[in-house]
Protein backbone atom coordinates (compact mmCIF):
# COMPACT_ATOMS: atom_id res chain seq x y z
CA UNK A 1 0.00 0.00 0.00
CA UNK A 2 0.95 3.30 -0.75
CA UNK A 3 0.52 6.38 0.91
CA UNK A 4 1.06 10.12 1.60
CA UNK A 5 5.02 10.58 1.47
CA UNK A 6 5.93 8.53 -1.39
CA UNK A 7 4.29 10.61 -3.66
CA UNK A 8 6.26 13.59 -2.22
CA UNK A 9 9.39 11.81 -3.24
CA UNK A 10 8.60 11.64 -6.80
CA UNK A 11 8.45 15.86 -6.95
CA UNK A 12 5.46 15.91 -8.17
CA UNK A 13 4.30 18.61 -5.18
CA UNK A 14 5.24 21.30 -6.26
CA UNK A 15 5.42 23.34 -9.36
CA UNK A 16 2.41 21.27 -11.41
CA UNK A 17 2.76 21.40 -14.73
CA UNK A 18 -0.13 21.84 -17.76
CA UNK A 19 -1.52 18.75 -18.37
CA UNK A 20 -2.96 19.00 -21.66
CA UNK A 21 -0.70 20.21 -24.19
CA UNK A 22 -2.55 19.17 -27.15
CA UNK A 23 -5.33 20.66 -26.06
CA UNK A 24 -3.14 24.16 -26.46
CA UNK A 25 -2.27 23.64 -29.81
CA UNK A 26 -5.13 22.28 -31.15
CA UNK A 27 -7.11 25.72 -29.55
CA UNK A 28 -3.81 28.39 -30.84
CA UNK A 29 -5.55 31.06 -32.07
CA UNK A 30 -9.13 30.69 -30.83
CA UNK A 31 -8.93 33.04 -28.35
CA UNK A 32 -10.44 35.93 -29.91
CA UNK A 33 -13.22 33.30 -31.54
CA UNK A 34 -16.73 34.54 -32.82
CA UNK A 35 -19.01 36.13 -29.48
CA UNK A 36 -21.60 33.35 -28.75
CA UNK A 37 -22.21 33.64 -25.49
CA UNK A 38 -24.13 31.24 -23.29
CA UNK A 39 -25.93 31.84 -20.30
CA UNK A 40 -23.31 29.79 -17.63
CA UNK A 41 -23.45 32.57 -15.12
CA UNK A 42 -25.63 33.94 -12.29
CA UNK A 43 -25.04 36.68 -9.97
CA UNK A 44 -26.72 38.19 -6.32
CA UNK A 45 -29.25 40.81 -7.08
CA UNK A 46 -28.77 42.32 -3.72
CA UNK A 47 -32.50 44.20 -3.90
CA UNK A 48 -34.11 40.60 -4.54
CA UNK A 49 -31.80 38.61 -2.72
CA UNK A 50 -31.65 36.08 -5.44
CA UNK A 51 -29.38 34.58 -7.37
CA UNK A 52 -29.79 35.09 -11.44
CA UNK A 53 -28.77 34.38 -14.45
CA UNK A 54 -26.61 36.86 -16.43
CA UNK A 55 -26.59 35.93 -20.12
CA UNK A 56 -25.41 37.79 -23.07
CA UNK A 57 -28.71 40.02 -23.16
CA UNK A 58 -28.54 40.91 -19.36
CA UNK A 59 -25.25 41.63 -19.92
CA UNK A 60 -25.73 44.03 -22.54
CA UNK A 61 -28.86 45.79 -20.90
CA UNK A 62 -26.76 45.92 -17.59
CA UNK A 63 -23.59 47.76 -19.12
CA UNK A 64 -26.20 49.68 -21.55
CA UNK A 65 -27.91 51.33 -18.35
CA UNK A 66 -24.86 51.63 -15.78
CA UNK A 67 -21.52 51.58 -17.90
CA UNK A 68 -19.61 49.24 -16.08
CA UNK A 69 -19.76 44.94 -15.25
CA UNK A 70 -21.94 44.59 -11.85
CA UNK A 71 -20.20 45.05 -9.00
CA UNK A 72 -19.08 41.27 -8.95
CA UNK A 73 -16.95 41.69 -11.81
CA UNK A 74 -15.51 45.02 -10.81
CA UNK A 75 -12.03 45.33 -9.22
CA UNK A 76 -11.64 44.84 -5.56
CA UNK A 77 -9.62 43.74 -2.83
CA UNK A 78 -11.17 40.64 -1.50
CA UNK A 79 -10.11 38.03 1.84
CA UNK A 80 -8.20 35.13 -0.11
CA UNK A 81 -6.08 32.93 1.94
CA UNK A 82 -4.08 30.82 0.11
CA UNK A 83 -0.47 29.08 0.28
CA UNK A 84 0.67 31.02 -3.23
CA UNK A 85 3.26 33.89 -2.87
CA UNK A 86 1.69 37.32 -3.51
CA UNK A 87 2.09 37.79 -6.62
CA UNK A 88 0.28 34.61 -8.02
CA UNK A 89 -2.26 34.64 -10.54
CA UNK A 90 -5.38 32.15 -10.16
CA UNK A 91 -7.75 32.27 -12.95
CA UNK A 92 -11.40 30.63 -12.16
CA UNK A 93 -13.32 30.42 -15.13
CA UNK A 94 -16.03 29.26 -13.83
CA UNK A 95 -16.91 32.02 -11.33
CA UNK A 96 -15.22 34.49 -13.87
CA UNK A 97 -12.70 36.09 -11.57
CA UNK A 98 -8.96 36.28 -11.69
CA UNK A 99 -7.38 36.77 -8.81
CA UNK A 100 -3.56 38.07 -7.88
CA UNK A 101 -2.58 36.88 -4.81
CA UNK A 102 -1.61 40.16 -2.10
CA UNK A 103 0.28 39.48 1.25
CA UNK A 104 -1.78 39.45 4.35
CA UNK A 105 -4.62 36.28 3.33
CA UNK A 106 -5.75 38.88 0.38
CA UNK A 107 -5.81 39.00 -3.18
CA UNK A 108 -7.17 41.68 -6.13
CA UNK A 109 -10.40 39.78 -7.54
CA UNK A 110 -10.74 40.85 -11.23
CA UNK A 111 -14.01 40.16 -13.34
CA UNK A 112 -13.04 38.04 -16.54
CA UNK A 113 -14.43 37.06 -19.70
CA UNK A 114 -13.34 33.58 -21.09
CA UNK A 115 -13.60 30.76 -23.22
CA UNK A 116 -17.15 29.31 -23.89
CA UNK A 117 -16.12 25.94 -22.66
CA UNK A 118 -13.65 27.70 -19.92
CA UNK A 119 -9.95 27.90 -20.55
CA UNK A 120 -9.86 24.66 -22.23
CA UNK A 121 -6.88 23.80 -20.16
CA UNK A 122 -5.70 23.52 -15.95
CA UNK A 123 -2.71 23.58 -14.85
CA UNK A 124 0.31 25.81 -14.15
CA UNK A 125 2.17 28.60 -16.40
CA UNK A 126 4.08 31.44 -16.29
CA UNK A 127 3.81 35.12 -17.08
CA UNK A 128 6.75 34.77 -20.12
CA UNK A 129 6.02 38.31 -21.58
CA UNK A 130 4.06 41.09 -21.61
CA UNK A 131 2.93 43.96 -24.12
CA UNK A 132 1.57 47.25 -24.16
CA UNK A 133 -1.14 47.56 -27.09
CA UNK A 134 -0.63 44.50 -28.41
CA UNK A 135 -0.35 43.78 -31.95
CA UNK A 136 -3.16 41.08 -33.17
CA UNK A 137 -2.77 38.20 -35.75
CA UNK A 138 -6.01 36.22 -36.32
CA UNK A 139 -5.61 33.01 -37.17
CA UNK A 140 -5.34 31.42 -40.60
CA UNK A 141 -8.75 29.77 -40.14
CA UNK A 142 -10.03 32.82 -39.00
CA UNK A 143 -8.56 34.65 -41.30
CA UNK A 144 -10.25 32.29 -44.42
CA UNK A 145 -13.64 33.08 -42.93
CA UNK A 146 -13.60 36.13 -42.05
CA UNK A 147 -12.83 39.08 -44.67
CA UNK A 148 -12.56 41.62 -41.73
CA UNK A 149 -9.66 39.14 -40.04
CA UNK A 150 -8.23 38.45 -43.48
CA UNK A 151 -7.45 42.10 -43.81
CA UNK A 152 -5.11 41.93 -40.86
CA UNK A 153 -3.48 38.37 -41.52
CA UNK A 154 0.04 40.10 -41.74
CA UNK A 155 -1.13 41.69 -37.84
CA UNK A 156 -3.54 44.32 -36.45
CA UNK A 157 -1.41 46.93 -35.12
CA UNK A 158 -1.84 47.79 -30.93
CA UNK A 159 -4.95 50.64 -30.33
CA UNK A 160 -8.23 51.33 -29.18
CA UNK A 161 -10.07 49.01 -31.82
CA UNK A 162 -7.26 46.12 -31.28
CA UNK A 163 -9.26 43.23 -29.79
CA UNK A 164 -6.60 42.18 -27.82
CA UNK A 165 -7.09 45.69 -25.98
CA UNK A 166 -4.60 47.54 -24.27
CA UNK A 167 -2.30 45.34 -22.53
CA UNK A 168 -1.77 41.29 -23.32
CA UNK A 169 0.17 38.55 -20.50
CA UNK A 170 1.72 35.69 -22.42
CA UNK A 171 0.92 32.51 -21.05
CA UNK A 172 4.39 29.85 -21.23
CA UNK A 173 5.36 26.44 -20.51
CA UNK A 174 8.33 26.82 -19.86
CA UNK A 175 10.68 28.61 -22.16
CA UNK A 176 7.60 27.48 -24.48
CA UNK A 177 4.04 30.34 -25.58
CA UNK A 178 1.36 28.63 -24.54
CA UNK A 179 -0.34 30.71 -27.10
CA UNK A 180 -3.02 31.82 -24.44
CA UNK A 181 -2.74 35.13 -23.65
CA UNK A 182 -4.71 37.20 -20.30
CA UNK A 183 -5.94 40.60 -22.32
CA UNK A 184 -8.03 43.44 -22.55
CA UNK A 185 -11.13 43.79 -24.21
CA UNK A 186 -12.92 45.97 -26.30
CA UNK A 187 -16.41 44.34 -25.65
CA UNK A 188 -16.25 45.14 -21.41
CA UNK A 189 -19.35 44.37 -21.48
CA UNK A 190 -18.68 40.87 -22.15
CA UNK A 191 -16.96 40.56 -19.04
CA UNK A 192 -18.52 37.72 -16.40
CA UNK A 193 -19.96 35.75 -19.59
CA UNK A 194 -18.26 32.95 -21.55
CA UNK A 195 -17.67 34.29 -24.70
CA UNK A 196 -15.18 33.06 -26.62
CA UNK A 197 -13.12 29.66 -27.04
CA UNK A 198 -9.90 29.97 -24.98
CA UNK A 199 -8.13 33.15 -24.04
CA UNK A 200 -8.52 35.25 -20.58
CA UNK A 201 -10.02 38.67 -21.16
CA UNK A 202 -10.50 41.75 -18.91
CA UNK A 203 -11.81 45.28 -19.76
CA UNK A 204 -9.06 47.99 -20.51
CA UNK A 205 -8.25 49.45 -17.25
CA UNK A 206 -8.03 46.12 -15.21
CA UNK A 207 -5.52 44.68 -17.52
CA UNK A 208 -3.63 47.95 -17.26
CA UNK A 209 -3.74 47.67 -13.56
CA UNK A 210 -2.45 43.61 -13.66
CA UNK A 211 -0.33 44.18 -16.26
CA UNK A 212 1.21 47.06 -13.81
CA UNK A 213 1.24 44.64 -10.85
CA UNK A 214 2.87 41.73 -12.23
CA UNK A 215 6.26 40.90 -12.80
CA UNK A 216 7.84 38.29 -15.57
CA UNK A 217 7.48 35.18 -14.68
CA UNK A 218 4.59 34.95 -12.67
CA UNK A 219 3.05 31.88 -11.92
CA UNK A 220 -0.13 31.44 -13.21
CA UNK A 221 -2.50 28.68 -11.72
CA UNK A 222 -5.55 27.86 -13.85
CA UNK A 223 -8.45 26.03 -12.75
CA UNK A 224 -9.75 23.28 -14.07
CA UNK A 225 -13.18 23.49 -15.47
CA UNK A 226 -14.95 21.29 -13.31
CA UNK A 227 -12.38 21.39 -10.65
CA UNK A 228 -12.81 24.68 -9.50
CA UNK A 229 -16.51 23.03 -7.97
CA UNK A 230 -18.56 25.90 -7.92
CA UNK A 231 -20.68 27.46 -11.06
CA UNK A 232 -21.78 30.63 -11.53
CA UNK A 233 -20.84 33.94 -9.49
CA UNK B 1 16.66 15.79 5.00
CA UNK B 2 13.46 15.31 2.83
CA UNK B 3 12.41 17.80 -0.05
CA UNK B 4 9.15 18.87 2.03
CA UNK B 5 8.55 21.43 4.37
CA UNK B 6 7.81 19.49 7.80
CA UNK B 7 11.08 17.59 7.50
CA UNK B 8 13.15 20.52 6.31
CA UNK B 9 11.80 22.33 9.21
CA UNK B 10 12.65 19.28 11.87
CA UNK B 11 15.84 18.28 10.71
CA UNK B 12 16.95 22.09 11.01
CA UNK B 13 15.78 22.09 14.03
CA UNK B 14 17.26 18.56 15.39
CA UNK B 15 21.07 19.86 14.06
CA UNK B 16 20.43 23.36 16.04
CA UNK B 17 19.52 21.28 19.19
CA UNK B 18 22.22 18.84 18.50
CA UNK B 19 24.87 21.47 17.64
CA UNK B 20 23.46 23.08 21.01
CA UNK B 21 23.27 20.18 23.52
CA UNK B 22 26.21 18.14 22.34
CA UNK B 23 28.36 20.61 20.78
CA UNK B 24 28.42 18.27 17.20
CA UNK B 25 28.30 19.94 13.57
CA UNK B 26 25.70 18.65 11.48
CA UNK B 27 25.25 19.40 8.05
CA UNK B 28 21.84 19.29 6.38
CA UNK B 29 21.22 17.98 3.17
CA UNK B 30 18.49 17.38 1.01
CA UNK B 31 17.94 13.66 0.13
CA UNK B 32 15.06 11.21 -0.74
CA UNK B 33 14.15 8.49 1.57
CA UNK B 34 16.02 5.54 -0.41
CA UNK B 35 18.91 7.40 -0.97
CA UNK B 36 19.47 8.29 3.13
CA UNK B 37 18.46 4.99 3.57
CA UNK B 38 21.69 3.67 1.47
CA UNK B 39 23.92 6.32 3.34
CA UNK B 40 22.56 5.32 6.34
CA UNK B 41 23.55 2.02 5.38
CA UNK B 42 27.08 3.52 4.15
CA UNK B 43 27.83 5.94 7.28
CA UNK B 44 27.42 8.69 4.58
CA UNK B 45 24.15 9.79 6.05
CA UNK B 46 23.68 9.74 10.13
CA UNK B 47 19.87 10.93 10.60
CA UNK B 48 17.00 11.28 8.54
CA UNK B 49 14.17 13.24 9.90
CA UNK B 50 10.84 11.94 8.55
CA UNK B 51 10.27 7.74 7.22
CA UNK B 52 6.88 7.22 6.64
CA UNK B 53 5.31 4.28 7.55
CA UNK B 54 3.82 1.75 5.45
CA UNK B 55 5.10 3.68 2.61
CA UNK B 56 8.78 2.64 3.02
CA UNK B 57 7.81 -0.61 4.37
CA UNK B 58 10.11 -2.19 2.27
CA UNK B 59 13.06 -0.16 3.20
CA UNK B 60 12.39 -0.87 6.37
CA UNK B 61 12.34 -4.37 6.34
CA UNK B 62 15.90 -4.31 4.36
CA UNK B 63 17.42 -2.19 6.07
CA UNK B 64 16.12 -2.10 9.58
CA UNK B 65 14.99 -5.64 10.59
CA UNK B 66 17.22 -7.80 8.29
CA UNK B 67 20.50 -5.88 8.01
CA UNK B 68 20.02 -3.83 11.15
CA UNK B 69 22.05 -0.89 9.92
CA UNK B 70 19.24 1.20 10.94
CA UNK B 71 17.27 2.50 13.95
CA UNK B 72 13.64 3.81 14.03
CA UNK B 73 13.08 5.94 17.01
CA UNK B 74 10.29 4.20 18.96
CA UNK B 75 8.10 7.63 18.47
CA UNK B 76 6.24 8.41 15.46
CA UNK B 77 3.90 11.04 14.49
CA UNK B 78 0.38 9.74 13.50
CA UNK B 79 -0.93 11.09 9.56
CA UNK B 80 -4.08 10.66 8.36
CA UNK B 81 -5.29 10.48 5.24
CA UNK B 82 -9.35 10.72 3.07
CA UNK B 83 -11.51 13.11 2.35
CA UNK B 84 -12.43 16.81 3.27
CA UNK B 85 -15.35 19.14 3.37
CA UNK B 86 -14.84 23.10 2.89
CA UNK B 87 -17.88 24.96 5.48
CA UNK B 88 -20.45 25.12 2.79
CA UNK B 89 -20.62 21.11 1.50
CA UNK B 90 -20.56 20.03 5.68
CA UNK B 91 -23.42 22.97 5.72
CA UNK B 92 -24.97 20.98 2.86
CA UNK B 93 -25.12 17.88 4.48
CA UNK B 94 -21.88 15.88 3.22
CA UNK B 95 -20.60 14.53 6.61
CA UNK B 96 -20.14 11.46 5.77
CA UNK B 97 -18.87 8.91 3.10
CA UNK B 98 -22.36 8.00 2.84
CA UNK B 99 -23.74 11.20 2.00
CA UNK B 100 -21.01 10.90 -0.76
CA UNK B 101 -23.28 8.87 -2.83
CA UNK B 102 -26.43 10.37 -2.26
CA UNK B 103 -27.12 12.43 -5.55
CA UNK B 104 -29.48 14.94 -4.16
CA UNK B 105 -26.46 16.27 -1.33
CA UNK B 106 -23.95 15.78 -3.97
CA UNK B 107 -25.81 18.15 -6.84
CA UNK B 108 -24.33 20.73 -4.94
CA UNK B 109 -20.68 20.27 -5.75
CA UNK B 110 -21.65 20.34 -9.06
CA UNK B 111 -19.42 23.02 -11.12
CA UNK B 112 -19.78 22.38 -14.96
CA UNK B 113 -23.41 21.60 -15.54
CA UNK B 114 -23.57 18.18 -15.96
CA UNK B 115 -25.76 17.69 -13.55
CA UNK B 116 -22.63 15.57 -11.51
CA UNK B 117 -20.89 16.90 -8.56
CA UNK B 118 -17.17 16.85 -8.90
CA UNK B 119 -14.59 15.77 -6.36
CA UNK B 120 -10.93 15.94 -6.57
CA UNK B 121 -8.86 12.48 -5.43
CA UNK B 122 -5.34 13.37 -6.29
CA UNK B 123 -2.78 14.49 -8.70
CA UNK B 124 -2.57 12.03 -11.77
CA UNK B 125 1.13 11.07 -10.38
CA UNK B 126 0.22 10.16 -7.27
CA UNK B 127 -0.75 5.98 -6.05
CA UNK B 128 -3.37 7.32 -3.74
CA UNK B 129 -5.11 9.15 -6.32
CA UNK B 130 -5.51 5.60 -7.95
CA UNK B 131 -6.37 3.94 -4.35
CA UNK B 132 -9.03 7.10 -3.76
CA UNK B 133 -10.63 6.07 -7.18
CA UNK B 134 -10.55 2.44 -5.95
CA UNK B 135 -12.69 3.81 -2.90
CA UNK B 136 -15.15 6.07 -4.76
CA UNK B 137 -16.08 2.93 -6.77
CA UNK B 138 -16.00 0.22 -3.45
CA UNK B 139 -17.90 3.17 -2.08
CA UNK B 140 -20.27 3.59 -4.92
CA UNK B 141 -19.51 7.31 -4.67
CA UNK B 142 -18.12 7.33 -8.29
CA UNK B 143 -21.64 6.67 -9.88
CA UNK B 144 -23.05 10.05 -8.76
CA UNK B 145 -19.35 12.09 -8.85
CA UNK B 146 -16.56 12.51 -11.27
CA UNK B 147 -13.77 11.86 -10.13
CA UNK B 148 -11.43 14.76 -10.98
CA UNK B 149 -7.53 14.24 -11.15
CA UNK B 150 -5.24 17.72 -10.92
CA UNK B 151 -2.15 18.79 -9.52
CA UNK B 152 -2.42 19.08 -6.03
CA UNK B 153 -1.48 23.21 -6.47
CA UNK B 154 -4.26 23.74 -9.03
CA UNK B 155 -6.43 21.71 -6.03
CA UNK B 156 -5.13 23.68 -2.89
CA UNK B 157 -6.34 27.24 -5.50
CA UNK B 158 -9.45 25.80 -5.80
CA UNK B 159 -10.32 25.26 -2.34
CA UNK B 160 -8.94 28.54 -1.77
CA UNK B 161 -10.98 29.71 -4.16
CA UNK B 162 -13.92 27.82 -3.22
CA UNK B 163 -13.79 28.97 0.27
CA UNK B 164 -12.82 33.03 -0.57
CA UNK B 165 -16.34 32.73 -2.47
CA UNK B 166 -18.62 30.15 0.13
CA UNK B 167 -19.13 27.67 -2.29
CA UNK B 168 -19.31 23.61 -1.28
CA UNK B 169 -16.18 21.57 -2.08
CA UNK B 170 -15.20 18.23 -1.05
CA UNK B 171 -11.58 17.06 -1.80
CA UNK B 172 -8.91 14.14 -0.79
CA UNK B 173 -7.11 15.46 1.36
CA UNK B 174 -4.11 14.44 4.37
CA UNK B 175 -2.50 15.79 7.56
CA UNK B 176 -0.45 17.06 9.01
CA UNK B 177 -1.12 19.39 5.51
CA UNK B 178 -1.13 23.41 6.09
CA UNK B 179 -4.46 23.62 4.88
CA UNK B 180 -5.67 23.06 7.75
CA UNK B 181 -4.30 26.13 8.85
CA UNK B 182 -5.69 27.74 6.17
CA UNK B 183 -8.76 26.94 5.87
CA UNK B 184 -11.83 25.49 8.87
CA UNK B 185 -12.45 21.98 7.13
CA UNK B 186 -14.26 19.10 8.17
CA UNK B 187 -13.05 15.32 7.49
CA UNK B 188 -15.75 13.14 5.98
CA UNK B 189 -16.50 10.15 8.67
CA UNK B 190 -15.63 7.06 7.40
CA UNK B 191 -15.97 3.67 8.87
CA UNK B 192 -13.02 3.18 10.59
CA UNK B 193 -9.51 0.66 8.48
CA UNK B 194 -10.32 -2.68 8.30
CA UNK B 195 -7.70 -4.58 6.34
CA UNK B 196 -10.12 -7.00 5.55
CA UNK B 197 -11.86 -4.69 3.43
CA UNK B 198 -8.95 -3.27 1.58
CA UNK B 199 -7.71 -5.67 -1.29
CA UNK B 200 -5.55 -3.84 -2.99
CA UNK B 201 -3.69 -5.38 -5.85
CA UNK B 202 -0.36 -4.89 -7.52
CA UNK B 203 0.25 -1.41 -8.58
CA UNK B 204 2.25 -2.94 -11.42
CA UNK B 205 -0.79 -4.16 -12.79
CA UNK B 206 -2.34 -2.26 -15.59
CA UNK B 207 -5.99 -3.47 -13.91
CA UNK B 208 -5.23 -2.90 -10.51
CA UNK B 209 -8.03 0.32 -10.15
CA UNK B 210 -10.56 -2.09 -11.03
CA UNK B 211 -9.07 -5.28 -9.73
CA UNK B 212 -9.14 -3.69 -6.01
CA UNK B 213 -11.76 -2.69 -3.34
CA UNK B 214 -11.08 -0.43 -0.58
CA UNK B 215 -14.51 0.09 1.25
CA UNK B 216 -13.01 1.46 4.42
CA UNK B 217 -10.99 4.31 5.68
CA UNK B 218 -7.34 4.66 5.21
CA UNK B 219 -5.13 3.10 7.29
CA UNK B 220 -3.30 5.64 9.96
CA UNK B 221 0.09 5.94 8.78
CA UNK B 222 3.07 7.07 10.83
CA UNK B 223 6.52 8.60 10.30
CA UNK B 224 9.54 8.41 12.66
CA UNK B 225 13.01 9.49 12.75
CA UNK B 226 15.47 7.04 11.39
CA UNK B 227 19.38 7.26 12.28
CA UNK B 228 22.67 5.32 11.99
CA UNK B 229 23.10 2.10 13.44
CA UNK B 230 27.06 2.90 13.66
CA UNK B 231 26.20 6.54 14.61
CA UNK B 232 23.83 5.33 17.53
CA UNK B 233 26.76 3.53 18.96
CA UNK B 234 28.93 6.16 18.23
CA UNK B 235 26.59 8.29 19.90
CA UNK B 236 24.74 7.48 22.59
CA UNK B 237 23.62 10.39 24.10
CA UNK B 238 22.69 11.45 20.75
CA UNK B 239 20.93 8.29 19.60
CA UNK B 240 18.73 8.61 23.00
CA UNK B 241 17.86 12.25 22.41
CA UNK B 242 16.47 11.37 19.10
CA UNK B 243 14.24 8.60 20.86
CA UNK B 244 12.78 11.54 22.82
CA UNK B 245 11.57 13.93 20.09
CA UNK B 246 8.30 13.80 20.06
CA UNK B 247 6.82 16.19 17.65
CA UNK B 248 2.72 16.02 17.35
CA UNK B 249 0.63 16.21 14.13
CA UNK B 250 -0.36 19.95 15.64
CA UNK B 251 3.39 21.04 15.46
CA UNK B 252 4.15 19.63 12.09
CA UNK B 253 1.38 20.87 10.19
CA UNK B 254 2.47 24.91 11.85
CA UNK B 255 6.06 23.99 9.87
CA UNK B 256 4.35 23.30 6.91
CA UNK B 257 2.43 26.26 7.15
CA UNK B 258 5.38 28.36 8.58
CA UNK B 259 7.66 27.49 5.23
CA UNK B 260 4.53 26.85 2.98
CA UNK B 261 2.82 29.85 3.76
CA UNK B 262 4.71 32.06 5.59
CA UNK B 263 7.75 31.59 3.70
CA UNK B 264 9.89 30.99 7.02
CA UNK B 265 13.27 29.48 5.77
CA UNK B 266 13.86 25.92 7.61
CA UNK B 267 16.86 27.44 9.34
CA UNK B 268 15.58 30.60 10.65
CA UNK B 269 12.05 28.79 11.62
CA UNK B 270 14.16 26.26 13.83
CA UNK B 271 15.89 29.15 15.68
CA UNK B 272 12.77 30.79 16.42
CA UNK B 273 11.73 26.96 17.50
CA UNK B 274 14.62 26.20 19.31
CA UNK B 275 14.54 29.76 21.07
CA UNK B 276 10.84 28.98 22.01
CA UNK B 277 11.20 25.83 23.43
CA UNK B 278 14.60 25.69 25.21
CA UNK B 279 12.69 23.43 27.77
CA UNK B 280 11.59 21.16 25.47
CA UNK B 281 14.94 20.64 24.05
CA UNK B 282 16.20 20.31 27.69
CA UNK B 283 13.85 17.94 28.24
CA UNK B 284 14.87 15.61 25.26
CA UNK B 285 18.72 15.77 26.11
CA UNK B 286 18.22 14.81 29.25
CA UNK B 287 19.68 11.79 29.72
Amino acid sequence: MTMIRDRLEAGVKRGGRMRKIGLIVLAAGLCLGPLAALAATQIYDARTKKWVDYDKRKARQYFARNKQVPEAFRRQVVPFRTAEPPGTIIIDGNQHFLYLVQPGGQAIRYGIGVGREGFGWAGIVRVGRTAEWPTWTPPPEMVARDPNAAKWAAGMPGGPDNPLGARALYLFEGENDTIYRIHGTVEPWTIGLDVSSGCIRMNNDDIIDLHSRVKIGAKVIVLMQGAALYKGV
Amino acid sequence: MPNWPSGQATANILKLSIAKKFGLDAEVRELGTISAFVGLDKGEVDIQPEVWRPNFEDLIKKYVTDKGAVVLSERAVPAWQGLCATPEAAAAGLKTIADLSDPAKTAVLDTDGDGRGEVWIGAPTWLSTGIERVRANSYGYAANLTLVEAEEDVAMAAVDAAVATARPMVFYCYAPHHVFELHKLTRIEEPPHDPAKWKIAPADDPLWVTKSSAATAWDTAHFHIAYGAAFGKKHPDIAKFLEQVDFSPEEVTAMSYALEVERQTPPDYAKKWIDGNAARVDGWAKQ
